[in-house]
């Protein structure tokens, strides 16, 4: 098998065309490649290293046993991330089906406290460092629940639209809107400083 | 579909033509529906590609090598699955093997109790004269086969030196 560094002149499509062809050595180099973004969509689901760690491997181990459906339709890496979500999305099934979620629930069907919410104004260019931006949305979107984090993920940064997230959160257009709104105004606040469970 | 929401699809583009302007309308006259939706824009914005990088929390080396033998592994489970037809043929191939092997050793025991063996064969050499004598126990058969060793060599003579005597 040949080193990973031997094939970083060659294009993730030519990587592919050999590993459909069952070099496991253009897969490791894929994997190599693309191994971290991977890991991060799926902690960016989960919020948890571990869980993310195992799911971001089994969507490899998917990746290469489904590599001859994979046709060039997009990215090699938008393929894989749609993996890795779909894994994330059945894990948080399981999850959610073995916790009692009695309190997120309430919340969303009556509207939630964010209906009640101030609007804040969020400048992301204003004050904050890019980096630093990124840390505090990133630190915001682990105190979200679980279909409010999913929905603001799929939307924000795979930019589906909110057919599209109905169809993988196995939900209707209207929850989609309905967490999506939500998840947002509560990451305003966030992104604000108005961090309203510390006040009261 | 409540007027938030509607707010919402319109910042996300998700209203048809008439509805868009409608809404865009409302947003540009409503104070608070203006201020939702610069509130919604704003959390769009700073979100659009603000996904904060991350390394796998182990060695790559070992990230691969879990990868790999997890690949191998359910390999190694799917792989009677292609061979399905094989399996089958050997379903019904080792039922018949078995039984065949059965039969003969059936035979065979039924062969030895019967008290039938192999005819013998015993070959003797003297000086002159080569010997070999062939019998049969089933049937009480002796055959004994002389061959004068001088005239072994000239092969045209020899059917003329051999003699057989038969016995009871």
């Amino acid at each position: 098998m040949s080193a990973p560094d031997d094939q970083s002149a060659v294009s993730d499509v030519d990587l592919v065309h050999a590993a459909q062809k069952g070099d496991l050595g253009a897969f490791e180099q894929l994997v190599a490649r693309h191994r971290d973004k991977i890991y991060a969509r799926a902690f960016s689901m989960m919020r948890n290293e571990d869980e993310a760690l195992d799911l971001s491997q089994d969507a490899w181990v998917k990746g290469w046993q489904r590599l001859t459906q994979f046709q060039g339709e997009s990215s090699f890496l938008t393929w894989m991330t749609r993996i890795v979500i779909n894994l994330c999305l059945d894990q948080l099934r399981k999850l959610k089906r073995q916790r009692l979620e009695s309190i997120e629930a309430l919340e969303e069907d009556s509207g939630g406290v964010e209906r009640q919410m101030p609007t804040v104004e969020v400048n992301p260019t204003e004050g904050l460092e890019r980096g630093e931006l990124r840390n505090r949305i990133d630190a915001a979107l682990g105190k979200l629940s679980n279909e409010h984090r999913t929905a603001l993920v799929l939307h924000e940064f795979e930019e589906l639209e909110y057919k599209e997230i109905a169809k993988r959160m196995n939900c209707s257009i209207g929850t989609v809107m309905s967490r999506l709104f939500y998840a947002r105004r509560r990451m305003a606040a966030l992104l604000a400083g108005l961090k309203r469970e510390n006040a009261e | 579909m409540n007027q938030e929401l509607k707010v919402q699809a319109w910042v996300d583009g998700e209203l048809d033509a008439d509805q868009a302007e409608r809404v865009g309308e409302w947003v540009a006259n409503d104070a608070a529906a203006g201020a939702l939706a610069a509130e919604l824009r704003g959390v769009k914005a700073a979100m659009a590609g603000a996904e904060l990088a991350r390394k796998a929390p182990v060695s790559p080396e070992f990230y691969w090598s879990q990868v790999q033998r997890q690949i191998q592994a359910e390999a190694a489970l799917a792989r009677p699955k292609t061979s399905r037809w094989m399996a089958r043929w050997r379903r019904f191939f080792m039922p018949v093997a078995g039984l065949a092997v059965a039969c003969c050793v059936v035979l065979l025991s039924v062969e030895l109790s019967a008290g039938v063996s192999r005819p013998d064969v015993v070959s003797s050499s003297n000086e002159g004269m080569d010997t070999m004598m062939f019998h049969d126990q089933s049937s009480g058969l002796t055959v004994v086969w002389l061959q004068d060793k001088s005239a072994q060599s000239d092969a045209s003579s020899a059917s003329d030196n051999d003699n057989s005597i038969d016995t009871d």
